[in-house]
């Protein structure tokens, strides 16, 4: 809730994810460092805009199906259904 | 030839539109010259108007165009400035005429289910104002958050849910249009505004979209409007290898359900670019190879209905259901995973800022397999040659409800930073490549974004063949200078007199 | 090209080519300036592009400068951006058009390109150690919202108000210092305090905006204050994102949103509003706290705690297009298109048939009261409003 410099600067450990990719944050994927060093270097990225960003990424898709309709269907059930 | 407007023009300019609306400064020059489409970025002060005219009203938009007329000043239309064939790029100086301001809601009419707009307005903008009377205007690119109406019109456009409400033909119902010489002329089916079927004359509304800018400019469009969807399913598909999921692809685009919006198919090297960044396909195991997704819009229960039909047929084709999340993320996603840069990578898999090229060709279903193979080996071509440009794979989606044909989208990264003359050279080629490639398989060389950019407009005379005669003699006839965006779709040998120029 | 350009392009260059090279244009319909003046000048896109057109050498600062005063900072052009929005955390390079706009107007000053109301304004700024807000300001004066409430000076924990709250609309802050009173909250007040350097910052006079911002961190270090409190987003960007950029690790200071305690407090039943306040009210998220910082929960949260209301929410990702168009310094300069941008702000509540626009955010304020009164619209704080349900307004 509140903003401390060393806190928001500190990101988590990188863990590999795939050949190109690492994760710090659960469910969030970053490219791997080490590919953005020739051309494009990264920005300081302080931990609460990544999370930002993630969170707002949520919301605009959730906005976008509201947007196109008022419901979702799931195809898990239609699925279940088939089964039964 | 750059025409240097005098002053008089400018000052004339200014009594039709009012100083704040007649723009001549260096930046404002530079910034309605860009479009999306990868352009040497050296080059670019070469495509510079001469001013920018934004008009408020058809009047003003008429008495633009009457004086450009009298002058023989060349203009340029633009609105959102997204197309992604140069038709908004100013090729010969001159006036460009952005209607971005005419972008009013000018009628709802609940009972005829349409609406009447400025051409400047943007679709996600009207929606949100549709969506309080339960209704919604369809016509969803993927570039639905910046694209206007009125670029809309200029292209023919495209839309990714085209199988269920039509195209942009289909759904714009008539429009006012400015001809060349200034005249205003309604053109729609017949003369009625709202009319969605009429056999009275030529049918003139084709021909005035689609003509990126070249016959004239839109001003106000009347649309045909349908009920907000109550439900919404976008199943996606893996598969191990790309021929399961084009007969997949296939069965469900002939399946003839009701509430089908549209199908895409993604090849390998589609699948291997969402491995790079995209949150849903890195975790995916190596054996994904392809990819198949549906859309369906409609009421809950002939959506769900429609939509057990999809999943069991896609089932019986050996299809993994890629579950909820990521299918309804994707979909959900479907208009912000095209343009991004930073997606480029050298050959060594360095990061580097591209830009987006999308080759869209419209091929029939039987030969999407061929035409993907050697749209692949062009792109490859580039690729072995230099880091200028990056494979970014394959897309097809269905145009129709019946499956007959499919966009067919390859999309190339290019370093614009490192396009020089020879790679401009290379790229210009391979782009000719592309378009012989989609019509040596009886395609069209374009399926939404149109197709006057340099190399693909080469063969735009034999894809129409005697059509191409007669498109040069409607535009003599409509415009005897030559004066709306000159340059474009090789109609300057339509005024062999000329020399080709205003 | 002069070298300052080239240096700055420089700088600038791969934020830049990265919305060239896209250039979609996605920020285009959520961008305030964009759908009052459809300029496409003043387009982010446009902001990005002269960057590379000043690499190129064919445009120098003096041609863009008024271009980059079109531009209210709220931050809904990066958002929306799919650099930002859709890659930005995996690439760790988002799209950042308010450092860009911040940075060019930067640029002009040190050329000596000035915006008339923009130095005049950061003049007096400099002259009175506040921002010229209202007749009378000076820094006797900065704590005259606080005459009569019984407050200390100093403290470990000190409640920053911004110059607009404590000038001109000194009720917000009393409703605050009243409501954390309530709750237990202990707080001082800030010893001597100048304005945080932010507006200086957004209109392109950094060096001010360095000095007011060393000035604080030193009064705070040396009165012993490990926390600021603060009610205005700006002040929270401010401290957030330049204070951290001027001093690095050395910037140790602990900063809270009073919206995000207020919240918190209601959460642990520390303070539970119960005088019903029977408006019809809708919310308006403060560009700088939804779209900036993604702070958006906190303020429905209390608004959802406070007895009588009807709510009528518009969710937080329809107002990334919305704003107050009071931000950036466009009031100072441009008060005619701050004024466009409010009246439309205010037609999107008139649909929803309020009578009351709540916000968080003191400089919002002005423009949408004076919006709001042709459509007979009243605009309240939230501090205030929660205070009134709390029966300790003050
Ligand atoms: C990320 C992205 C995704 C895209 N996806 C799709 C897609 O799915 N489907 C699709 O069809 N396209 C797509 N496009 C291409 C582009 O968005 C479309 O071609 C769109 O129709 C262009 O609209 P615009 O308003 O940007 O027009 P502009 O680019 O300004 O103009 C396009 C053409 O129309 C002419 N024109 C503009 N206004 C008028 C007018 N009032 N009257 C007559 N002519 C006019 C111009 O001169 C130009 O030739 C995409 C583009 C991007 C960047």
């Amino acid at each position: 809730m509140s903003y401390r410099y060393r806190d928001e600067m500190t990101p988590p450990p990188p863990e590999r994810a795939s050949e190109v990719a690492v994760t710090r944050f659960e469910h969030v994927y970053e490219v791997d460092p080490a590919l953005m060093t020739e051309h494009v270097t990264q920005q300081t990225f302080p931990n609460w805009d990544t999370l930002r960003l993630v969170r707002s990424r949520a919301g605009h898709l959730a906005w976008m199906h509201a947007h196109f309709a008022d419901k979702v269907v799931s195809g898990e059930e239609l699925l279940d259904d088939l089964d039964r | 030839m750059t025409v240097t407007l005098g002053d008089p023009v400018v000052e004339e300019l200014r009594r039709i539109l009012g100083h704040d609306h007649v723009l001549t400064g260096k930046a404002d020059r530079l910034n309605r010259t860009r479009v999306p489409a990868p352009f040497p970025v050296h080059r670019w002060a070469e495509r510079m108007p001469d001013l920018i005219v934004m008009p408020g009203s058809t009047g003003e938009v008429a008495e633009v165009l009457r004086l450009a007329h009298a002058h023989r000043i060349p203009v340029v239309p633009r609105d959102g400035g997204t197309g992604l064939t140069d038709g908004a790029v100013p090729l010969r100086g001159g006036i460009v005429v952005d209607v971005k301001r005419l972008n009013q809601i000018k009628e709802i009419d609940l009972d005829n289910r349409t609406c009447t707009v400025g051409t400047g307005i943007n679709a996600l903008k009207l929606n949100e104002v549709l969506s309080r009377h339960g209704l919604l205007y369809p016509d969803d690119p993927a570039s639905y958050p910046c694209s206007l109406v009125g670029g809309r019109i200029g292209t023919s456009g495209w839309s990714l849910i085209g199988s269920r409400y039509g195209h942009t033909r289909d759904l714009v119902l008539s429009f006012d249009h400015v001809l060349p010489t200034g005249r205003v002329i309604h053109v729609g089916d017949g003369i009625g505004r709202k009319i969605t079927k009429s056999s009275s004359g030529y049918q003139l509304k084709h021909l005035f979209m689609g003509h990126q800018g070249t016959l004239g400019i839109a001003t106000e469009a009347t649309l045909k409007l349908f009920p907000k969807p109550e439900a919404e399913f976008s199943p996606f598909w893996a598969f191990d290898d790309y021929d399961s999921a084009y007969r997949t692809v296939g069965q469900l685009a002939r399946a003839g359900v009701a509430t089908f919006a549209g199908a895409v198919l993604f090849d390998e090297w589609k699948v291997a670019y969402l491995r790079r960044d995209d949150e849903a396909y890195i975790p995916q195991p190596a054996s994904v190879k392809a990819l198949v997704c549906a859309a369906l819009y409609g009421y809950e229960d002939e959506v769900r209905a429609g939509g057990s039909r999809l999943m069991r047929i896609a089932r019986s084709m050996g299809a993994r259901y890629l579950g909820d999340e990521i299918s309804q993320g994707d979909w959900a996603a479907r208009h912000d995973r095209y343009a991004t840069p930073l997606h480029g990578r050298t050959r060594s898999g360095q990061v580097v800022p591209m830009s987006w090229h999308c080759e869209d060709a419209s091929i029939n279903y039987t030969n999407l397999p061929a035409v993907r193979l050697a749209w692949h080996e062009i792109a490859d071509r580039l690729r072995r040659a230099s880091d200028v440009f990056d494979d970014w794979g394959m897309f097809a989606y269905t145009n129709g409800a019946t499956g007959a044909d499919y966009l067919t989208e390859i999309d190339i990264g290019i370093w614009e930073q490192r396009l020089d003359d020879a790679a401009w050279a290379a790229w210009v080629s391979a782009k000719r490549d592309l378009a012989a490639v989609a019509l040596a398989h009886g395609g069209s060389i374009s399926a939404c974004h149109g197709s006057c950019r340099e190399g693909e407009v080469d063969l735009v005379p034999e894809e129409l063949g005697g059509g191409f005669d007669v498109m040069l003699a409607i535009k003599r006839a409509l415009d005897p200078h030559n004066i709306m965006n000159p340059g474009k779709y090789l109609l300057d040998r339509a005024y062999p007199d000329q020399d080709g120029s205003p | 090209m002069p070298d300052p350009e080239k240096r700055f392009a420089e700088e600038w260059r791969d934020a830049a080519y990265n919305c060239f090279s896209s250039g979609h244009k996605f920020c285009r319909e959520v961008c305030p300036v964009m759908q009052v003046t459809g300029n496409e000048s003043w387009s982010p896109t446009a902001f990005h592009a002269n960057v590379v057109a000043m690499e190129q050498g064919s445009l120098e600062v003096a041609d863009v400068a008024a271009d980059y005063v079109n531009c209210t900072g709220c931050g809904a052009c990066e958002l929306r951006c799919p650099n930002s929005l859709f890659t930005g955390d995996f690439y760790r390079f988002r799209t950042r058009t308010v450092d860009l706009v911040k940075g060019v107007r930067s640029l002009a000053v040190r050329q000596e390109v000035h915006q008339p109301a923009w130095r005049r304004w950061n003049e007096l700024t400099a002259e009175r150690t506040h921002e010229p807000v209202a007749d009378g300001v000076s820094q006797e004066r900065v704590r005259d919202w606080a005459q009569g409430l019984d407050l200390t000076v100093g403290g470990e924990t000190i409640l920053f108000v911004d110059c607009e709250a404590a000038f001109y609309r000194p009720s917000v802050p009393r409703s605050v210092a009243c409501v954390l009173g309530l709750a237990g909250y202990g707080f001082g007040l800030m010893n001597e305090q100048w304005c945080c350097g932010g507006p200086a910052a957004e209109m392109g006079y950094e060096e001010q905006a360095r000095r007011f911002a060393e000035h604080n961190l030193a009064d705070w270090r040396a009165s012993g204050v490990r926390r600021v409190l603060v009610l205005d987003p700006h002040d929270y960007i401010t401290f957030t994102e330049d204070y951290p950029k001027y001093f690095g690790e050395a910037f140790d200071i602990e900063v809270v949103l009073v919206v995000e305690l207020l919240a918190a407090l209601i959460r642990e039943g520390r303070l539970a509003p119960h005088v019903p306040v029977e408006r019809t009210v809708t919310y308006h998220d403060p560009c700088r706290l939804n779209k900036r910082k993604g702070i958006w929960q906190e303020p429905r949260e209390i608004l959802r705690a406070i007895p009588g209301l009807t709510f009528h929410d518009v969710d937080r990702v329809s107002q990334w297009s919305y704003c107050s168009g009071a931000g950036g310094g466009l009031a100072v300069e441009k008060p005619e298109l701050t004024a466009k941008i409010s009246e439309m702000r205010m037609g999107k509540a008139a649909e929803l048939g309020v009578d009351t626009l709540v916000t968080a955010c003191p400089w919002a304020e002005r423009p949408l009261t004076a919006a709001g009164e042709a459509r007979s619209i009243g605009v309240v704080d939230l501090h205030e409003l929660l205070a009134e349900s709390l029966g300790v307004a003050p």
